[in-house]
């Protein structure tokens, strides 16, 4: 049995294959995957808010920030020995879990979506596949010998990215 | 902005009083309606770890019933009621006439009227209490209604309050109808920077 190791909400995660790496219960945040195929390597970031401006740098875990995870995961995947020229980056969540009312609207989820993907473009990194945005919440399991994210979404069919 | 982790037992034994008589006024709102004795958990009020919340409800792939409503006012902050799927089916089977869906997913808009109707009873009920004892009011905002996995709700609704910190000053309590094991569990989040302002008004701030 190889294992399975949960990636909490502003957690990273970096693993190997026969590992697996599973998020359960994602809502508006932004589950950012990096994978080398060839060392079978990969990497989670949880990431739950857009943006770290005005923050202080050192105060902060750079994982919660959209800005700051991506460069995180690949110094972190990199130096476990993955091959940078592989990567492959994929993303997963940022719904609205709550429809809008008269009273708010949370955009939380597309802020974070549209954040990650600036910080992917910023760190050369080309997206190959997302599931993002509506309103249900996601678990995800992330296979590190195929590179295959299975998507759970309740009451939908599971899906493979 | 008054950080929570500093918060002292005295500031919390009073956060939790307020949690007592927001959520018995909210319970005996519940017991009206459904025409039911409603026992009241004794509330908490700490500080906790975001990642730890899900664990309150059954983990953070739990499917419950969420209604969210905004706390509004000088003292602001948010109010989220979880409803196991059995209560919320039982909710749904008392309070509408005909009503025999058997899962939360088949809900239709007379469903979900009437569990927001739930959510703003209990949430109206639990912050009158409140405004009465803080002297300032605090109205809740329309609310709004998912059913969905536990972790994801909470992720989305803590998510802005915790740039900073990982921890979140949570007032929690639960209603038990005895007999059949029903389960509400509410929770209230204020605002960290309206936190300064709530203490102050009851005292100890």
């Amino acid at each position: 049995m190889s294992a399975v190791i949960p990636v909490g909400m502003g957690e990273m995660k970096i693993a190997r294959s026969p590992e697996q790496l599973v998020v359960y219960g994602i809502g508006s945040c932004v589950i950012v995957s990096l994978y080398d195929p060839k060392s079978k390597a990969g990497g989670l970031a949880h990431v739950m808010l857009p943006d770290s401006a005005g923050l202080d740098r050192n105060a902060i875990n750079p994982v919660k920030f959209a800005d700051t995870a991506v460069q995180v995961l690949y110094d972190a995947l990199t130096a476990s020995g993955a091959f940078k020229s592989s990567l492959i980056a994929k993303i997963v969540g940022g719904s609205e879990m709550f429809p809008p009312t008269e009273d708010f609207e949370n955009n939380i989820g597309r802020d974070n979506t549209e954040a990650v993907k600036k910080a992917l473009k910023k760190a050369g990194l080309t997206l190959t596949a997302e599931n993002t945005g509506g309103r249900r919440g996601r678990s995800i399991e992330f296979d590190l010998e195929s590179g295959t994210i299975k998507i759970s979404i309740l009451g939908e069919e599971v899906k493979e990215i | 902005m008054q950080d929570v982790t500093n918060l002292t037992k005295t500031q919390l034994d009073a956060l939790r009083e307020i949690g007592n008589i927001g959520s018995g006024n909210a319970a005996s709102a519940l017991a009206q309606f459904l025409n039911r004795k409603i026992d009241m958990a004794v509330p908490s009020a700490s500080i906790m770890n975001f990642n730890a919340i899900p664990a309150l409800v059954g983990g953070p792939d739990k499917t419950v019933m969420g209604i969210f409503l905004k706390v509004m006012g000088e003292v602001s902050g948010r109010f989220l009621l979880l409803i196991p799927e059995k209560t919320s089916l039982r909710l749904l089977h008392t309070l509408i006439p005909g009503c025999d869906i058997d899962s939360p997913l088949k809900m239709g808009e007379m469903e979900s009227s009437c569990m927001r109707e739930v959510g703003n009873i209990l949430a109206g009920a639990f912050l009158n209490a409140l405004s009465v004892i803080t002297q300032t009011p605090m109205l809740n905002s329309l609310p709004s209604m998912t059913y969905d996995m536990a972790g994801a709700m909470i992720d989305s609704i803590v998510a802005d309050m915790t740039a900073i910190s990982d921890k979140v000053l949570m007032i929690e309590t639960s209603f038990i109808e005895s007999e059949e094991d029903l389960r509400i569990h509410i929770f209230l989040l204020p605002d960290p920077n309206s936190l300064q302002l709530l203490l102050q008004k009851i005292g100890v701030c």
